[in-house]
């Protein structure tokens, strides 16, 4: 059951009703039950998977907190830790790992014909990489004393399955959720109104403008040795759309079910289509909740910035590596991390020469800014390919045919966006740009509720006729519950 | 889009009016927006009913109820008798009424609920079921061929068909989309043609046979090794919907429609497929025509398995209007 499916919303509206109807004492098994519940249906038999994570991480925590010394303590964490990332390592990593092995000792010219190791073949588990974050990041907090482990199964069970932030998070850190579950929600209209109306626009942008584009993407992407290069432009353009809309409209409909439930998730996204730095794309804009999570529990172990300035840049390889290989198992995951982390790098290397330029310019602002942003685009955009390729080989193929006919694209991709449905999508995204340029100045629905509710509900209407409407309800996968 | 509001306020005492207030401007809500949808829905059926044009429920829906003197059933092989002008033609051979209401893809599931709402709004003379075997091997091409909410996009709102689709387990979420409407308002094609327009030059064309080519169609249309349960369930299926029609008073006729020789010997156990049709139709008075292999050649086929404009000429010419001119054996 996805967000951007038909059952969901009555589930939830149901699941909300009954939630406010009972004590304080019954709400969590509840969300417990609707969280389980949820999880259940995509892939039954993984449930199993999370009982055994959420066990790990908790008979951990208790574990490391009741150890006798330091050193007891110590073997209960990384007991607890291997056993929490084991689930990961396997699910995930296992194949791909192997066939990495294998390819590396094919090119000693060994029989390829036979594999030397074993294949486990298991669909992917939904939610995997983010359950285990949030459990890993909890096993040290306990380890590290900041916080006290916790001995409530119930409530810990549903800081790692709750269901809105379960398959795509935020990745929520536990002492602020567990807190939050102790104390009693009271019904307010504000807090609701406030979680629809982030759900209708999460809505939107998935259904809305991610869905549309996804077509055009898949299409140029699937066959990318054929493709026309104005395809693979255009595509390679809509992808940083599609990937915003889909990722933050997922997001916006968790953190407004949770508001709406009495929790506040934590912001993933703050506008990173307007960003005017690579760095301050990954720190202030975009999957905050991973990027706060990676600095935290790896990049700051490492020594963060607290170090020689080659120290600090293998630390920022290192993390982004890292995080590329979280996102999924395939190389081209990869790339993508240590391209964005080859940036973080030149930008800590050039950080004095262009400071010194900002300094001497003369030019307006807006324009320094606009070029900026701009420039932030386009170098994020090229590691996008990796991102989205299937493979290596599909990615650098996709580059080198658009570079290639770069002086020649112009005309023929300009006729391409001439159809209805691509200028519907440049309508959309127009729409989108807007909406964030204005966010960036004061939060829209700070705005909307300083008109009349005429007004407000009239946006409400737009919204939802477009769902209606123009809506792809397809059913397409969100991209980031592939992860 | 940050929402800066908060709904924790321990110890809170107006939470039972917040709720009340809430409840009643989300019923406003909800009413204006029933209001709105009802606009919307108004606007989708003006949409349907401006460019409904070959959709089969339509057809039954706008034409002015009459007596039919046969109404032609099927698959793709049947559609073809349907293009251009061609039913008029051979209504114009023939001299009889005739509405083909065959569908791409369909099994008997589909045929039966199409045949069935036909009969809410006219009558006919006689059935003419153009027959496939591979409708008759998978769901694909029954009930879940009915799940396509496409099907009904073109159709225009009837009540009838809303209780036919309701009174099916298999279509009861088809009838939803259908009386809500859901489907005509997002159809993403909606100001496109029904009739496709490539397909005039399409059926002028003469196939040039690929073998690869005919082996992706039949493996397209038979996926797998054919089940005998499955097989069993929709020639049971197929026999109570003929017992059905005749003792409602309409004379059926069965068709084997040309089909080349290069397809036919890709086909999984069509022997096996003809005898059990036989003997589903012996002693039913059923009259039972196999053409499979009159007309076969490959320059009356536009592609793998349909014919082309001649060849439905053809097939009109030196076999089905004899038969539709030919006195029903009672």
């Amino acid at each position: 059951m996805s967000f951007n499916s038909f059952t969901f919303l009555p589930s939830f509206a149901a699941l909300a009703v009954v939630y406010y109807a009972l004590p304080h004492r019954f709400r969590w098994p509840l969300l417990l039950v609707a969280s389980v519940g949820f999880y259940a249906t995509f892939t039954p038999s993984f449930v199993l998977l999370l009982l055994g994570v959420t066990l790990a991480a908790y008979t951990g925590g208790i574990g490391i907190e009741s150890a006798v010394s330091s050193r007891a303590s110590r073997a209960i964490f990384a007991a607890a830790l291997g056993a929490v990332l084991a689930g990961l390592l396997t699910f995930k990593y296992f194949d791909f790992l192997a066939s990495s092995i294998e390819g590396l000792v094919a090119r000693t010219g060994a029989d390829e014909a036979q594999p030397l190791l074993p294949r486990l073949n298991i669909a992917a588990a939904a939610g995997l990489s983010f359950y285990t974050l949030s459990s890993v990041s909890y096993l040290v907090d306990v380890y590290a004393g900041r916080m006290p482990a916790e001995r409530h199964l119930g409530y810990f069970a549903l800081y790692v399955a709750f269901f809105p932030k379960l398959l795509s998070g935020p990745i929520e850190r536990a002492q602020a959720m567990l807190a939050r579950m102790r104390q009693g929600v009271v019904f307010s209209e504000q807090g609701v109104t406030a979680g629809l109306q982030l759900m209708l626009w999460g809505l939107f942008k998935k259904v809305v403008i991610a869905d549309r584009l996804a077509v055009f993407v898949d299409g140029a992407y699937s066959q990318a040795a054929f493709a026309p290069a104005p395809d693979l432009l255009i595509a390679t353009y809509l992808f940083a759309f599609q990937i915003y809309c889909d990722f933050s409209g997922y997001t916006d409909i968790a953190i407004g079910a949770a508001r709406i439930l009495g929790f506040e998730l934590m912001a993933n996204f703050r506008r990173p289509l307007l960003a005017t730095s690579v760095g301050e794309f990954w720190s202030a804009r975009w999957h905050l909740s991973l990027s706060a999570w990676f600095k935290d529990y790896v990049y700051i172990p490492l020594g963060g910035s607290r170090v020689s300035r080659i120290r600090q840049s293998v630390n920022l390889l290192v993390v982004f590596l890292v995080s590329g290989l979280w996102h999924g198992a395939n190389w081209t995951f990869v790339v993508w991390g240590g391209a964005n982390g080859l940036y973080q790098v030149g930008s800590l290397w050039t950080r004095g020469l262009r400071e010194r330029l900002r300094a001497a310019d003369r030019l307006p602002g807006f324009l320094v800014a606009l070029a900026r942003g701009l420039l932030t685009f386009h170098l994020i955009l090229v590691t996008w390919v990796f991102f989205r390729a299937a493979s290596l080989e599909d990615a650098v193929t996709i580059l080198s045919r658009v570079s290639g006919s770069i002086g020649n694209l112009a005309s023929p991709a300009i006729s391409r966006l001439a159809g209805a449905d691509m200028l519907i999508s440049i309508g959309l995204i127009g729409v989108l740009l807007a909406v964030e340029i204005l966010d960036e100045r004061r939060p829209i629905w700070e705005r909307l509720a300083a008109r009349p509710v005429a007004l407000r509900w009239a946006a409400y209407y737009v919204l939802i006729g477009a769902l209606l409407v123009m809506g792809r309800w397809n059913l397409q996968q969100f991209v980031y519950m592939q992860f | 889009m940050t929402a800066s509001l908060s709904n924790v306020r321990a110890g809170a005492g107006p939470a039972d009016s917040d709720a009340r207030r809430f409840v009643a401007a989300a019923a406003r809500f909800v009413l204006i927006g029933l209001v709105l949808y009802a606009g919307l829905y108004g606007a989708a059926e003006a949409v349907v009913r401006a460019h409904a044009d070959r959709n089969r429920f339509h057809m039954v829906r706008s034409s002015p109820p009459a007596r039919y003197d046969y109404v032609i059933l099927g698959a793709s092989h049947a559609a073809v008798l349907g293009y251009r002008d061609m039913n008029a033609r051979l209504e114009q051979m023939t001299g009889k009424r005739i509405m083909n209401l065959s569908i791409v893809g369909a099994g008997i599931a589909v045929n039966e609920l199409l045949f069935d709402y036909f009969l809410t709004r006219h009558q006919a003379g006689a059935l003419v079921y153009i027959v496939d075997s591979f409708g008759f091997y998978s769901s694909d091409w029954n009930e879940r061929r009915l799940e396509d909410t496409r099907l009904f996009v073109r159709a225009e709102f009837d009540s009838r068909l809303v209780r036919l689709l309701a009174a099916h387990p298999a279509t009861r979420a088809t009838a939803l989309d259908y009386l809500v409407g859901f489907s005509k308002i997002n159809d993403r094609d909606r100001f496109l043609p029904d009739v496709p327009v490539e397909e005039g030059a399409r059926f002028e064309r003469t196939y040039r046979p690929v073998p690869q080519i005919d082996r992706e169609r039949l493996a397209y249309l038979y996926p797998g090794p054919v089940d005998p349960v499955v097989f069993d369930r929709y020639m049971r299926r197929f026999e109570a919907f003929v017992q059905r029609t005749i003792e409602r008073g309409i004379d059926v006729v069965v068709v084997k429609p040309p089909i080349p020789d290069r397809v036919s010997k890709l086909m999984p156990d069509e022997a096996a497929f003809d005898a059990r049709l036989t003997a589903a139709l012996e002693g039913r008075k059923v009259r039972f025509h196999d053409f499979s292999r009159v007309g076969n050649d490959d320059k009356w086929f536009y592609d793998t398995d349909h014919l082309n404009q001649a060849g439905v000429l053809q097939f009109f010419e030196a076999s089905l209007k004899q038969v539709l001119m030919g006195d029903p054996q009672r």
